[in-house]
């Protein structure tokens, strides 16, 4: 009952629409919207519940105890912030671009949204089953440097300009290898289809068969997402704090909810391409699936946070050079064994 | 190897984020202080014989003390300190022969108004002097009588720590020590 419990939600939505004599062109735009608007809830609550889940990581790993004043468990902490952040002032600096400084916030949430609808976050739950799902995943995730640059651009801001060259810089070159590693896993499945990745790795995760793909991936992803050791777009020490050094208030809460969006949009990605999605290992199908697919992506997301308190900040020189020298050829040799392998397989007939 | 420090790094704070915290949750638990704390003053009122040693000790001028004369010995009215401007250097607690200023270990000595800073030790009006035998017979006759009685003796007392103020005001004048009659 709990493994479709989503799915009969969708079903029993749809048959009430049905009884009431809705056109079934509507029922069907009704059903996406819904579908649309609980995964937006869905993804705001989780940045949420992350920022508590980071302070709370970061005091246990320096033997504190982290927030714990505001609700229970302090669990109110970051609701009570975003309150304090939208209650503020929002100061636009002389001469910035005003539309482009405005709009930045604003546009930041927009890729992690359009992601996650085409994210299966359980067996038959998702909510657009798009065929080149991978493809568009990561046009997507490769967009938001465009609305980084925007708020850098539009800042008049020495400090947010170098900030955001960074963070072009960084994300084209890390695209790179990320999407180099996951060509092995495409080339396994010969798909582009997110719940068909999924299904394929029914007996063997993707992890086991491409090791190095997932190590790969998993350092260009946190890299993508600007995370620690890969911050230099944050280095406060460096450039104050990148491209949100000019916002204040919600603009700059905006910003840093989208970041643990991204986090929760590799994690994903990472669990359906390597650690089999919402399938249960060891045939333990009496956790349904969904909540499968949430625990991968929790230990994922977890693992980010680890590696935040844990690893100091790399210089850059040290960051082009890993992407372009280590990681670019690692993940093109990748794909040659990966197509060798295949040809030895087919060969040998298995 | 590669990565091994990557590797130990991650152990390390592995350990770390299973470890026991060290936080102590300030309002409700708090770490026991030493017994040698300089914490709040307290005054054993009756050791005091008001000697004013402890004023004299005081580099900042903090400690305000004013006596009457009640009978043959001095009397504490007044103990104030104006601990806005106290150190807490335990000088006065060192110059107590009687042993009757103390620290106490409580810290809290914050306040929301300015008037409230100054820590009011003692204040207390001087004793009326003993009523002689005939006056106490005097008094058990009428409650109007003994009312009258004893507002005279509040007459005679007033005099009395009047004189004695401007007595021990003038010999602190003399000794520079109350540039102006504070307190008195």
């Amino acid at each position: 009952m709990l493994e479709n419990l989503f799915t009969n939600i969708a079903g029993s939505l749809r048959n009430l629409l049905d009884s009431a004599g809705v056109p079934p062109l509507w029922n069907d735009v009704t059903l996406l919207v819904v579908k649309l608007v609980a995964i937006l809830v869905f993804i705001l609550l989780n940045a949420i519940w992350l920022v508590y889940m980071e302070r709370k990581v970061a005091g246990y790993m320096q033997a504190r105890i982290g927030p714990n004043r505001v609700g229970p468990k302090g669990l109110l902490q970051t609701i009570c912030d975003i309150g304090k952040l939208i209650s503020k002032e929002i100061p636009i600096n002389q001469g910035a671009d005003k539309v482009l400084f405005l709009l930045a916030p604003v546009l930041v949430f927009v890729p992690p949204l359009m992601i996650f609808a085409a994210i299966p976050f359980g067996d038959g739950m998702v909510a657009l089953d798009l065929n080149i799902g991978l493809f568009y995943v990561f046009a997507l995730a490769s967009l938001s440097t465009v609305i980084f640059w925007m708020g850098g651009w539009g800042s008049n801001n020495k400090y947010s300009l170098l900030g955001a060259m960074r963070v072009v810089a960084q994300m084209v070159s890390y695209e790179l290898p990320m999407i180099l590693s996951i060509l092995g896993v495409i080339m396994l499945v010969g798909s582009m289809n997110l719940s068909e990745i999924i299904s394929a790795q029914q007996n063997m995760w993707f992890i086991v068969t491409q090791p190095v793909a997932f190590l790969i991936f998993f350092i260009a992803a946190v890299a993508e997402c600007n995370r620690t050791p890969f911050d230099l777009v944050e280095g406060e020490s460096e450039i104050v704090n990148g491209p949100y050094t000019e916002y204040g208030g919600m603009g700059f809460a905006m910003f840093f909810l989208a970041e643990y969006a991204s986090i929760m949009i590799i994690s994903a990605m990472a669990t359906i391409l390597f650690l089999g999605g919402w399938l249960a290992p060891f045939g333990m199908t009496f956790i349904p699936s969904w909540l499968w697919f949430f625990l991968k992506m929790y230990v994922l997301i977890f693992v980010v946070m680890w590696f935040r308190w844990t690893y100091p900040r790399i210089r850059v020189d040290q960051l082009m050079g890993f992407g372009w020298k280590v990681l670019v050829p690692l993940s093109l040799a990748n794909i040659f064994v990966t197509g060798i392998g295949m040809y030895i397989y087919r060969a040998i007939g298995w | 190897m590669f990565g091994k420090g990557l590797i130990k790094g991650l152990a390390i704070t592995w350990k770390e984020f299973r470890s026991k915290k060290f936080t102590v949750q300030y309002p409700e638990q708090q770490h026991p202080k030493p017994e040698r704390f300089h914490g709040r003053f307290k005054l054993d009122v009756d050791s005091c014989i008001a000697c004013n040693l402890c004023a004299n000790a005081c580099p900042n001028n903090v400690i305000k003390i004013s006596s009457e004369k009640v009978e043959k010995k001095k009397f504490l009215t007044k103990y104030i300190m104006n601990i806005e401007y106290c150190l807490f250097c335990g000088m006065c607690v060192e110059a107590c022969n009687k042993g009757a200023l103390k620290f106490t270990t409580d810290h809290d000595l914050t306040q929301y108004h300015y008037d409230a800073i100054p820590l009011v030790l003692v204040e207390r009006e001087a004793p009326k002097p003993e009523p002689k035998p005939e006056e106490e017979a005097s008094e058990e006759k009428g409650g109007k009588n003994a009312k009258a009685a004893a507002g005279k003796k509040g007459k005679n007392k007033e005099e009395t720590p009047a004189a004695s103020a401007d007595k021990s005001a003038t010999e602190e004048v003399g000794a520079g020590k109350a540039p102006e009659k504070e307190g008195q």
